[in-house]
């Protein structure tokens, strides 16, 4: 009899807490935060894996997981409600004489095990929700396949002098990993780890067990895991990925992702490999007589009566008349009520601007170190006629 | 109270010329980013319907195409759902030439109903309306058949249906095709009966050779004196897209707040077919004013008291001013359009003027180049 199977599943790491976004994910998974307009971060690996084919995706939830799991639903806005694989939230669970938290990413999939065994796959990919790109993973399990080998780690290449801020692959001339060096101090190679990986799924496994046998460990990919199998001599192979991907784990990082999209470094809008997201029912976007929107992204249910300026207005947004916005973005459902200026900064989900409040500001008045985005955390409000300095965080 | 919907795809395809060459009333799009049965589904789904029956004649590929599993109005369920239901789709039916003959088309499916009471809709009305409680004043009227109805917006043109009724909302008059009289009100195509009257009353008029819904069985049974009708007067905000021009000015009329909120509201929400566009992006030469602009466009030139459907691209130099233009429309560079409908997919090349008149705007047919 032929046995069900898949030949690739997806373990989605949506776990984290984003500390380092700080108000934006105090209620709110990192992954589940919103970005370009109508689009969360977890959009682009779902999507990724919707448009390789990829049909099974078990995401792994631990830090805030309400909201995910809300958004996930049964996955249907990115096709992946099947009757055989399709999206599934996993947050940690008891078991007899168990009872723990995800302890790192590799624990996390330990203790996924037997979703995974259910699905019989021959390989695994291990994606994180906290990347902007567009990738094709079939391409790369094409690349880990004709090379037989166990592991492959995306890659990509980085300026020499940027290197040590990256986890850096040193590979042979056919591409096989013989080295893997975290911040290097004087890089060998530009070959930085975009932590998406495709192993084998009986290597995996195999290393799972080891690894949680193992009470030193951290239990984590990129510090155990690949190590461990580069000691052991198994075959690692670097994919480099030459597109647009952006670690997006800080506020600066965030701000600057969604920018790229405004000036064309991160083109969205393509026919055939579409980012899916779930929608809201809302109307189409009203523009007013004395609106004036240039080089700006709007998406529907907006009505916008001020001016918008390299900026990118979210689903739901309300600006009032002689409101000013540049160089910003407007998370999903924000108001910025009448005589309000917004500049370099990022209004979180259902904030309300009151009049005539002054948020942000360009760079080119100040000191650099006393200069930054300033952020308004989801669901607050701004009171008439405040300032809020760049570089804060309310 | 249970309630089964009926909707009715192919009413009106005759007056609206071009628009439905090739598809049904009920698929035209309508504000923005509709199809104009959005408006009558979503009604229903908001208002508690789970089951409803959409009668079809020809054409339909479009509008099913559109319904595709119905997931976005949550009707893709085990209990309950959406029903299309083509001409023939009971041996003795035909082709029919009217809403009772559709009815008729039903049968099976209004017959396999468990639910008490039918609501009837076209699909040329947008609105946003709650059958809950006008069933309720049609349980407590005690009357065979509700008809809802709305103030005329004049009393010059032709009305399908004139209705007058006393203080205590009974009709008193019914006139068809007819300009209305002050203080009379009109029929929103949209009618509320207990469902196995309705079925007796159908199987009846069509076996003695009826087929007009609102002439051979409302008013006919009317003046004789054998039906009770009760009206109810909706007062929200109605717009009938009845021929080209109220269709045209219909969309326009979506650009005033007070229209647009009372259509469009946040707890109940009108559903449509989800595309996946991006957002859409302003250029540096583009200049918006008292528009409604869907996803996924690119416009670089100027628009003026415009809707702009999906995917539409809008080069520089480009100006248009009072237009409708549908999804996937490609604008040219120094275009002028004034008082125009582009149906879906056309293609303005450089330089090209077209401008038409508010109650006859130039029309472009689907997927042409001009």
């Amino acid at each position: 009899m032929l046995e069900r199977h898949k030949e690739c599943i997806a373990m989605l790491l949506a776990g984290g807490q984003g500390s380092r976004l700080l108000v934006l994910t105090e209620k709110t998974a990192k992954p589940a935060v919103p970005f370009g307009g109508k689009y969360r971060i977890i959009d682009f690996p779902l999507s990724n894996c919707v448009n390789s084919e990829i049909d099974t995706v078990g995401i792994l939830t631990q830090y805030q997981p309400l909201e995910l799991n809300d958004y996930i639903g049964n996955g249907q806005p990115w096709g992946l409600n099947r009757n055989y694989g399709g999206a599934h939230v996993l947050p940690p669970y008891q078991t007899s004489g168990k009872n723990e938290w995800y302890k790192g990413t590799a624990n996390a999939i330990y203790q996924n095990i037997s979703f995974v065994e259910g699905y019989n796959p021959e390989h695994v990919i291990i994606l994180s929700g906290d990347h902007i790109y567009k990738m094709d993973y079939n391409k790369m399990l094409k690349f880990h396949k004709d090379n037989g080998a166990e592991c492959t780690i995306a890659v990509r290449d980085v300026p020499i002098e940027e290197a040590s801020r990256f986890g850096i692959m040193n590979t042979n001339p056919d591409g096989s990993i013989y080295q893997f060096e975290e911040k290097p101090k004087k890089p060998k190679s530009n070959h930085a780890s975009m932590g998406v990986y495709i192993f084998k799924w009986d290597v995996l496994k195999e290393y799972l067990i080891a690894d949680e046998a193992d009470k030193t460990s951290d239990n984590d990919f990129g510090k155990n895991v690949i190590p461990a199998l580069l000691r052991d001599g198994r075959k690692l192979f670097a994919y480099t990925f030459a597109g647009y991907w952006k670690d997006v784990g800080t506020i600066l990082s965030l701000w600057e992702a969604n920018m790229d999209i405004l000036d064309g470094n991160f083109a969205l809008k393509d026919k055939h490999f579409k980012i899916y997201a779930r929608n809201y029912a809302q109307p189409s976007s009203y523009i007013a007589d004395c609106s004036e929107i240039k080089d700006s992204f709007v998406a529907e249910g907006c009505s916008v009566k001020g001016k918008v300026t390299h900026s990118i207005i979210s689903t739901g947004c309300v600006i009032e008349e002689n409101v000013e916005i540049n160089d910003s973005v407007i998370m999903p459902g924000a108001v910025v009520k009448e005589g309000s200026v917004i500049k370099y900064s990022m209004i979180g989900e259902d904030v309300t601007v009151e009049q005539n409040c002054r948020i942000g500001d360009n760079p080119e008045y100040y000191d650099k170190s006393e200069w930054g985005i300033s952020v308004i955390g989801k669901n607050e409000t701004v009171e008439k006629n405040s300032t809020v300095k760049p570089n804060t965080v309310i | 109270m249970k309630m089964t919907g009926i909707i009715f795809s192919n009413i009106y395809d005759d007056t609206l010329g071009e628009l439905t060459a090739n598809r049904t009333v009920a698929s035209l799009p309508f504000g923005g980013r509709y199809r104009q049965i959005d408006f009558t589904l979503s009604n229903m789904v908001n208002s508690g319907i789970r089951n409803i029956g959409v009668v079809t004649k020809y054409n339909y590929q479009s509008l099913m195409d559109h319904l595709g599993s119905c997931q976005e109005w949550d009707l893709n369920n085990k209990n309950g759902g959406l029903y299309i239901l083509p001409p023939f789709a009971s041996g003795r039916s035909e082709v029919y030439r009217g809403k009772l003959e559709a009815l008729h088309t039903a049968m099976n499916f209004l017959k396999s109903q468990n639910t008490d009471y039918v609501v009837l809709s076209d699909t040329i009305t947008i609105c946003n309306i709650d059958y809950r409680e006008i069933v309720k004043t049609h349980i407590d009227s005690g009357r065979d058949i509700t008809v809802i109805a709305t103030k005329p917006l004049n009393y010059t043109d032709d009305n399908l249906l004139v209705i007058e009724c006393d203080k205590n909302f009974a009709a008193t008059d019914i006139i068809i095709n007819y300009p209305a009289k002050n203080g009379s009100l009109t029929g929103m195509g949209m009618f509320i009966m207990d469902r196995e009257m309705l079925i007796k009353e159908v199987e009846e008029a069509v076996a003695q050779g009826y087929y007009h819904f609102e002439k051979d069985f409302l008013q006919r049974h009317f003046n004789m004196g054998n039906l009770s009708v009760n009206v109810y007067e909706f007062k929200g905000k109605v717009l009938r897209n009845k021929n080209i021009a109220a269709f045209f000015n219909n969309n326009l009329k979506l650009l005033d707040e007070e229209t647009r909120n009372d259509i469009f509201k946040t707890d109940s929400p009108i559903y449509t077919k989800i595309r996946d566009e991006i957002p859409t992006y302003y250029g540096e030469t583009s200049k918006v004013s008292e528009c409604l602009i869907a996803d996924g466009c690119s416009i670089k030139g100027e628009i003026e008291e415009s809707i702009l459907f999906r995917d539409i691209k809008i080069k520089k130099g480009a100006k248009i001013k009072k237009s409708i233009i549908m999804q996937g429309a490609n604008i040219g560079e120094n275009v002028y359009i004034e008082n125009a409908i582009l149906d879906k997919d056309v293609t303005v090349t450089d330089g090209t003027r077209l401008i038409g008149a508010p109650e006859s705007p130039v029309i472009i047919k689907k997927g042409e180049i001009v």
